[in-house]
This record gives structure tokens, C-alpha cells and sequence, in this order.
């Protein structure tokens, strides 16, 4: 089953992407904050993350550099951006291969891209679930 | 001895010499006067400025007004003919003295040749003789002597007169060869006075009249205190004449380049602003229509403020005319932009967290995979409550700009403070119960009427309230106290909820500032309750201040002036 950590500060939010992975068929690590994420990740690798970039401690970006540098998550990421100047930070971080959304965003849209980081990249034998249910 | 009665009856022929020259003179006067009165008149009709600035001229004008027509007749005519005629009576009673001296020394020699001659051998003693040719010589010195007195008083006023005619015919004489000798009596005293009135009337009437070039223009404004109003006008003013140099420095404009501006009028313009553009501006304006504006920026150790200079063209496009610079700081400018570039920044990030939860929490509902029950319940709470959040963050947006652009006003009314503290914790019973936090209210026996904003009031004690319930955990305390102190009164909210750092104790009044704290972020908040409640405090003449220690509660005190001065109100508006 694949793994995937989310770290968002507001509590509905996380809730709300929780609830919607899991019905998707994954297992979702819930964190606050950027700190708690990357302990999280560092216990036990992922395979996506889904982060806010501004969150209270260690940021989002920070947060991508750190565990990206370590390998700690295994497929991908995407952030869900809630700044104005998202256009240059898209473009920055779509250079890396990351995924932005823009909040607000559609739920239906996160689960869609989530699936696809999860399909396009090469599977270790046996480890491959199907991103839908 | 009846001859010698009959002598002055009989002077007038032989007397004519002394007086016809007070005569003389006083003719003289006469014209002197006129040609006075004329030249004052002139100088009334040049001058078309507000009365009080020419009384002294008026004033000397009416003095010396004469009668022109006719003779000078009247010695009450005018100080200049009373201080001929004040002479007269001392030069007729030496003159009548001598001219009866001179008479019976005539009169005895005649008679006595003619006795001589008729044979009667009656002569006088030769002693006697000697006497009266001794008096007849006396009596002719003093004719002489009172002759060569009133001409020397004759001549100054021949040179007034004349004075007086070229200065009415507009020739530029120096007011100082109108003066009269002031051994001449009071008289002539109060004429140099009149002189001396006339000449700052004078100047003061050149300053006026002088034609519209701007250096005359500069004179007009100091005259009637423009240069007070240009030197407290918030921005720099500078006149740059044709030779690029500096003609006038207001105030401001002297601050921003660092030197008194005495000193710096008449320094070239590229010795006082090290700007190539801002003296090719000066230069450049001069064959234009509209402004140049440069912006300059200049370092004064370790702080840095950018200047912009407007070029304004000559007023009337003369080539020769001074060049008007205005100067204004923006970096005070760039930095309210800068501000409220961060304020929408802000008001976006907190606009969107409710919105993008509404958004998600909406659609979820549309799909068929959430249909149990527990997760539409769940879904609907959620877009309630954070549309009550979206709500509560667009009033207090509202309110703290309100209050921070000093657009918001203090309905002013006698508020009762207990009745209003007990409202509120009233209010915030149900949040109280809700996480079972005990919720006390202390009151004075007697509460003072405070004059003030009572709905603002109401906000203020709200917000600390409701923030103390908040930040408090399950089975805490909130204690509000109000008390009466010496200027005022205070009101006291204590909670034992989860503290602040001290570091976050000096930003919690900011605007949008939360404590990067999980226990706080885990609360939803706008940022904005504090920042208002400080606000309130302020514009109530007072302020709160916050003391607390981590995880061992905090405790928010408002102190309010009872009396709250009117400047405080005034300056807030």
C-alpha cells in the first residue's frame, strides 16, 4: 500500500486530504508541521508527499529539500501553495519535477495527481498498489 | 519826545529790510509746502496697498498739508509756517528797538545842524555827540546781525524746497537733504521725525510696488509672512536662479540636505545636490512646458532616504527666471506601500483558508464515495464554521483598517463599564462551559462612568475574553477585573491557558501576527483580535499591555483615562 505523508497547518485541510487519500486506498501520515513531517518521513520513507509551503517552523520548501536530498520520499511531491506570487514558484519547482496546486484547490484534482506521480514512476517488484481502490 | 512816539508809525519805510525778510522766506515756504503736499499726494496715488501699511505717509501728508491759493497768511497754516512765524515777534521787537534808536539819531542830527545853521548856537556838548553816534552804529549791527540770521535760516529751506520739488517731479533724492537742523526748535524736530516715517514708508512702498520679477515676488511673500507658511510646509521648496545657484531654501528642503538654509542660499545647485540629472533638470526645464521629477537617493551613514525633485519651468517661460524645485521624501511613500502590500498579502493568505476549505468541503458532498453519514455531517460543520470564520475575518479586516487610516470615529456616550464586562463574559459562558473553563467576573463596589465608545468598548473586552478562553485549556481559569486607579480605571483579563513567548509577547499587537506556537496555530484566528483591541484602547486615550510566561497563562491589563484629553481625540482624527 503506498505511503503518503501530509503536512498542512490548517487542521481541516489535512483533515479533508486525509479523509480523501484513504478512500483512495493509501495510507496517509498526518503532520502540523514541517518538523513533525520530516521525522515522520525520516522513521519511515514515503512514497508522495503533500505539503503546504507556508507552515510554522520548518517551511514546505525547506521541507522538500530536506527530505528529497535524503531520499526519504520515494516518488514525488506536491505542494499546495497558497501565495500570489505561485506563478514564479510553479515554475521554479516544476523545473524539479514537483507538482503545484493553488489553493483554493479541488480535491478531486489532488487525488488525480497523486495517482498519476504514483503511476508513472517505476515500481520495485511488489510494491506497486493500484492508485485507485 | 512826540516825534520819538511817532517813529514807529513812521518805520515801516526805513524797517523794510527786516521785514521783508521773514517775508521773503516765508513766500519761499509757502511754494516749499506746496511742493511738499503735492509730492506726498504722488506718493498716496502710486501706492494702492491696505491702509495701515502708509498710515505714517497719510499721517505726514495731513500735517503738512497748506492752503495753496492766496498768501501764507495764516500762521496756523502748518508746522513749516509756524516755525517761520515763531521768529517774527522776536525779529519785530529788535527791529522796532533799533529802527527807534536809528530814528532819534537821525532826527537829533538833523536838528541839530539845523540849529547850527540857523545861527541859534545851540549845540549839544561834544560828549553827548559821541553817544548818540555810538548808538545810531549799535542800532545798524543789529539790523545787520538780525538780517544775516534770518538768512541763514532761509537757506535750508530754499534747499528743502527745492528737495521737495524734484522729489515730487520723481527724481530719487536722499529723504536725508529734506532734514532741517534740529537747533531750529521742535518744530523742525517733529518735521525730521516725519522724515524719518516717510523713509520706511518709503521702503516699505518700493518693497510693494516693485514690479513681478521673482526675487520682488520672494520680498512680497516674506513681507506678508509666506516664507513663515513655505517653512512649514512638509515638503522642500528651492528657487534656482538662471546661474544654477540657490536663491531661497525652505525649512524642509534645508533638513533633507543636511545645512541651515542661510547657508546654503547662493551655493551652485551641484554643491548641494550630488545629482548630474537634477542639475541638467534645472537646465532642461527651462525650454519646456511641464515638470521633470528625478528621484534621488543619498545616504547619511547608515540610513538612506530617497528624495524626489520636481522641476517646475519658469512661471512665465522667461529664460532668465528662477526654476522652482520641489522635494519630497518617498521613501516615507514606498514604505506605506510597502505596508499595505504586506496588509493584502496578508488579508488574501487569511481570505483563502476559509475559502479553500469551504470550496473542498463543498465538493466532497458532490461525491458519491462520501456519502455516509458521519462524513456529510462532518463536511457541513466545517463549511459553517469556516464561513462564520470567513465572516468574522472580513468585520475585523473592516475594523482594523478603519481604525489604523483614523477613519473610524468614537461614538462618544457615558458607558457603563460593569454592566458592560458583565455582558460580555455573559457572552462567552457557553464557549466557557463548552471546554469547562471557569469564567469569573470581579467588580469594584463603585464603577465610574467612563466617556466613551461603548460597541468599540464592547470589541475590545471580547476579543481578550474570547482569546483567553481559546488559549486555555480544558478545566482552566479566566478571571476579568475591573479597578479603579487614580487616572482611570483597569481592566484585568488573567488566564491559565497555554502563555506566550517572550519574544512573541512584543509582536502580538501586530496586525495579522500569531505566535508560531502549535498550540496556537492549532486555534483558528485571524491575527487581528489583539491588534484591534489595542487600537480601541488607544483611541480611548489609553493602552493594554501583556505580561505571561509559557504555559503558565497570560494576563492582558487595560488601563483607561476616566477623562480622556481632547488632544488625544483630535490627533487621532
Amino acid at each position: 500500500m503506498s505511503r503518503i505523508l501530509v503536512a498542512e497547518d490548517d487542521p481541516h485541510i489535512l483533515r479533508l486530504i486525509s479523509l480523501w487519500l484513504t478512500r483512495q486506498g493509501y495510507t496517509v501520515v498526518e503532520a502540523r508541521n514541517g518538523a513533525a513531517a520530516r521525522d515522520l518521513a525520516q522513521a519511515e520513507p514515503v512514497d508522495v508527499l503533500v505539503c503546504d509551503v507556508n507552515m510554522p517552523g520548518l517551511d514546505g520548501l525547506t521541507l522538500i529539500a530536506a527530505l528529497r536530498s535524503t531520499g526519504w520520499v520515494r516518488r514525488g511531491v506536491v505542494v499546495l501553495t497558497n501565495r500570489w506570487d505561485h506563478g514564479d514558484l510553479r515554475e521554479r519547482l516544476a523545473a524539479e519535477g514537483i507538482q503545484v496546486l493553488p489553493k483554493p484547490f479541488s480535491p478531486t484534482r489532488l487525488s488525480e495527481v497523486v495517482a498519476a506521480l504514483l503511476a508513472a514512476v517505476p515500481v520495485e517488484p511488489g510494491g506497486r498498489e493500484s492508485g485507485a481502490p | 519826545m512826540r516825534g520819538a512816539d511817532k517813529t514807529p508809525c513812521a518805520a515801516p519805510a526805513r524797517a523794510a529790510v527786516p521785514r521783508s525778510s521773514p517775508r521773503r522766506p516765508a513766500a519761499a515756504a509757502g511754494t516749499t509746502l506746496g511742493a511738499a503736499d503735492s509730492f506726498f499726494k504722488s506718493l498716496e496715488r502710486v501706492t494702492d496697498a491696505p491702509g495701515g501699511e502708509l498710515r505714517p505717509l497719510r499721517e505726514c501728508a495731513r500735517l503738512m498739508s497748506v492752503q495753496q491759493t492766496g498768501s501764507v497768511s495764516r500762521p496756523a497754516g502748518g508746522p513749516l509756517q509756524r516755525l517761520w512765524w515763531g521768529a517774527l515777534p522776536e525779529a519785530l521787537s529788535a527791529g522796532c528797538v533799533a529802527v527807534l534808536l536809528a530814528a532819534v539819531g537821525a532826527l537829533y542830527l538833523l536838528t541839530d545842524d539845523a540849529w547850527e545853521a540857523a545861527g541859534a548856537g545851540r549845540r549839544l556838548p561834544d560828549g553827548l555827540r559821541w553817544w548818540w553816534g555810538l548808538i545810531t552804529t549799535a542800532a545798524v549791527l543789529v539790523i545787520a546781525f538780525l538780517y544775516w540770521r534770518l538768512r541763514g535760516q532761509a537757506r535750508p529751506l530754499a534747499a528743502v524746497q527745492r528737495n521737495l520739488e524734484q522729489l515730487a517731479a520723481g527724481v530719487e533724492r536722499d529723504l536725508a537733504t529734506l532734514a532741517l537742523s534740529d537747533a531750529l526748535g521742535q518744530v523742525a524736530q517733529g518735521w525730521n521725525r516725519l522724515l524719518g516715517q516717510l523713509g520706511e514708508a518709503q521702503r516699505q512702498l518700493r518693497t510693494l510696488s516693485a514690479g513681478p520679477t521673482p526675487e520682488n515676488v520672494l520680498a512680497r511673500f516674506e513681507s506678508v509672512g509666506f516664507r513663515r507658511v513655505l517653512d512649514r510646509l512638509p515638503f522642500g521648496v528651492l528657487c534656482v536662479d538662471a546661474r544654477l545657484t540657490l536663491r531661497y531654501v525652505n525649512d524642509a528642503a534645508a533638513v533633507w540636505l543636511g545645512r541651515p538654509a542661510a547657508e546654503l542660499v547662493g551655493l551652485p545647485v551641484a554643491q548641494v545636490v550630488d545629482n548630474e540629472a537634477v542639475r541638467q533638470a534645472v537646465l532642461a526645464v527651462r525650454t519646456r512646458a511641464s515638470s521633470l521629477s528625478i528621484d534621488h537617493t543619498q545616504t547619511d551613514g547608515e540610513q538612506e532616504t530617497t528624495l524626489r525633485f520636481r522641476v517646475l519651468p519658469p512661471e512665465d517661460g522667461a529664460a532668465g527666471g528662477d526654476v522652482l524645485v520641489t522635494l519630497e521624501d518617498i521613501g516615507a511613500l514606498r514604505e506605506t506601500e510597502r505596508a499595505r502590500d504586506r496588509f493584502l498579502y496578508h488579508v488574501t493568505h487569511e481570505l483563502r483558508t476559509p475559502l479553500t476549505n469551504i470550496a473542498a468541503y463543498a465538493e466532497t458532498l458532490t461525491k458519491p464515495e462520501f456519502e455516509d453519514e458521519q462524513t456529510r455531517k462532518e463536511c457541513y460543520n466545517v463549511i459553517v464554521s469556516e464561513t462564520r470564520r470567513l465572516s468574522r475575518l472580513v468585520e475585523d479586516i473592516l475594523s482594523i483598517s478603519q481604525l489604523e487610516v483614523g477613519t473610524a470615529r468614537l461614538n462618544v456616550g457615558e458607558v457603563d463599564l460593569a454592566r458592560l464586562l458583565r455582558q460580555m463574559v455573559q457572552d462567552n459562558l457557553g464557549a466557557a462551559d463548552e471546554k469547562q473553563i471557569d469564567l469569573t467576573l470581579t467588580l469594584p463596589p463603585k464603577v465610574p462612568k467612563l466617556r466613551g465608545d461603548k460597541q468599540k468598548l464592547s470589541v475590545l473586552v471580547n476579543n481578550l475574553v474570547g482569546n483567553a478562553i481559546k488559549y486555555t485549556p480544558r478545566g482552566g481559569q479566566v478571571q476579568v477585573k475591573l479597578d479603579v486607579t487614580e487616572q482611570g480605571v483597569r481592566i484585568v483579563v488573567r488566564d491559565t491557558g497555554i502563555g506566550i513567548s517572550p519574544a512573541d509577547q512584543a509582536r502580538i499587537f501586530e496586525k495579522f501576527y500569531r505566535a508560531a506556537d502549535d498550540a496556537v496555530q492549532s486555534v483558528s484566528g485571524t491575527g487581528l483580535g489583539l491588534a484591534i483591541a489595542r487600537e480601541v484602547a488607544r483611541l480611548h486615550g489609553g493602552d493594554i499591555t501583556v505580561a505571561s510566561a509559557l504555559r503558565q497563562g497570560s494576563t492582558f491589563t487595560v488601563e483607561l483615562p476616566l477623562t480622556r484629553s481632547e488632544s488625544t481625540e483630535v490627533a487621532r482624527q
